[in-house]
């Protein structure tokens, strides 16, 4: 893990020394040792400021679709995980990134960690933790400490991961690691999909009562990116009001779900950034499911193909008579 | 619009379930979303030809099914509707050459989707009626209201 650290400053340090980006995107510690944060690196004296580790949960790729244009002729270096490369690949199909400016550094990833399983296990309030191979040693400011298995902690999507390795990059931060095998499967969505109707609607009506609209969920997301113009925010047409209700909390999420389709690979950012823990998973991975099993597409995977919402063929085997 | 039901006859529809005592309060309420060039005519061939038709459906003609954000429908089902029924023309015919190739993946999408917002699957149809196929969209429209009046007004939804 530190030796992928060491590869990622050699690596930011030689761009920045040989003027081939004017910043370098990547994760850094958050105010203690239990945080990791995005961090922007402008000179190579700063690139220690660098980190690898099972907490770099930011797809720093949301980063570039606000800063391809602005300034225009910045030339970037992002470093990105497996998932994160997925959605740059939806971006660079889209053309809504610029890849002659990006200088793409590939993180092979063994898994992220889910903070929140962490602070789950404490009263306190965690502030360090601590990787040595496959534990997680976590201390609280009231003296609390545990140790746990890596494995145990991992973000659930990262289970059901079949690109752990960049699907594009310029350099590789250390060997790849092996890619699991088979057909995707989604074990998360199990459970919700045995319920009846009436659950589900039960269930999605509590989940989505607690939303807060604070759009935290499109703002972290990569592919969502009608900055200005986003109908959740619109007035006309009015698919969204002020309301905050059930419905119309959902319909909320429904319109970020449905523009991202065919370009979202469950990254899980929006998870992982909604305040209020609101199971996103079960729209966005229910999606990709749908698609998958439609016409075994998985976004971002391939750099010449298209979002599969923005094609058709003349064979598509579905459609009534 | 022959099929359009006037909201007498809703109100009709609505006192004739209560009188029975056996069904909802209130009427199903269904939105049928059809493409001008082909479903819209055919459904307009029905009223003329004077083919029987349940009413409680409204119809929104919209210029082609590649034009139908699935989002729309979702927002028929938040605003309230029972059921949504979107038709266009056959693959193939779509008078705007590949609308309808476009609208068969998001529809096919949305379709599975449906079902996992806690809506029962028979509450959504996409389908694809011609021009000169009156009788086919009596029996689309027949049958779909028919399933969706069978599982009656939505009660405890999250959308």
């Amino acid at each position: 893990m530190s030796d992928r650290q060491e590869i990622i400053r050699e690596l930011a340090r030689e761009a920045l020394a040989e003027g081939r980006v004017d910043y370098f995107l990547g994760w850094g510690q958050g105010y203690d040792a239990s945080q990791n944060i995005p961090v922007f690196v402008r000179e190579v004296t700063d690139v220690d400021r660098l980190q690898w580790n099972p907490l770099c949960h930011h797809n720093l790729t949301v980063f570039l679709k606000r800063k391809m244009p602005d300034p225009p002729d910045a030339r970037i270096g992002v470093c990105v995980k497996g998932c994160d490369s997925r959605t740059l690949v939806a971006l660079l199909q889209e053309g809504l990134v610029d890849r002659d400016r990006l200088y793409i550094v590939g993180v092979p990833c063994d898994g992220v960690v889910d903070r929140r399983k962490i602070d789950r296990e404490f009263t306190g309030e965690v502030i360090g933790i601590e990787f040595t191979g496959d534990k997680v040693l976590a201390r609280t400011a009231q003296g609390d400490s545990k140790e746990f298995d890596r494995t145990s902690l991992l973000l659930d999507q990262c289970g059901g991961c079949h690109y752990p390795n960049p699907r594009v990059a310029d350099d590789i931060a250390g060997d790849t690691v092996p890619e699991p095998e088979g057909e995707p499967q989604w074990p998360s969505l199990a459970e919700f999909e045995a319920l009846s109707p009436g659950d589900k609607a039960a269930t999605l009506a509590a989940a989505f009562s607690t939303c807060i609209r604070c759009f935290a969920c499109i703002h972290v997301c990569p592919v969502c990116y009608c900055w200005d113009q986003c109908v959740n925010r619109s007035r006309t047409p009015a698919l969204v009001s002020q309301r905050v209700e059930k419905g119309e909390n959902l319909m909320f999420q429904l319109v970020h779900m449905f523009h991202v389709a065919g370009r979202c690979p469950s990254c899980g950012a929006c998870d992982r950034a909604c305040p209020v823990e609101i199971p996103l998973y079960l729209l966005h991975e229910k999606m990709n499911k749908e698609l998958y099993d439609m016409l075994r597409f998985e976004a971002g995977v391939d750099l010449e193909g298209k979002p599969v919402l923005q094609a058709f063929s003349l064979d598509d085997p579905f459609g009534e008579g | 619009m022959t099929v359009v039901a006037s909201s007498q006859q809703t109100q009709e529809a609505g006192s004739a379930a209560l009188a029975e005592g056996a069904g909802p309060a209130r009427p199903i309420k269904v939105v049928a979303i059809l493409c001008n060039w082909c479903s819209y005519a055919g459904a307009d061939g029905a009223g003329t030809a004077r083919l029987v038709q349940p009413y409680g459906f409204r119809v929104v003609r919209v210029p082609c099914t590649g034009r139908v954000d699935p989002l729309l429908v979702l927002k028929a089902f938040e605003k309230g509707a029972d059921g949504v029924l979107i038709s266009g023309c056959h693959p193939g015919d779509c008078h705007y050459s590949e609308g309808n190739y476009y609208a068969r993946r998001k529809f096919e999408l949305l379709r599975r989707m449906v079902p996992h917002l806690g809506i029962e699957p028979e509450r959504f149809r996409y389908t694809w009626v011609s021009a000169s196929e009156a009788a086919r969209w009596q029996e689309v429209v027949t049958t779909f209201l028919a399933g969706v009046a069978a599982l009656g007004p939505r009660e405890g939804r999250a959308l």
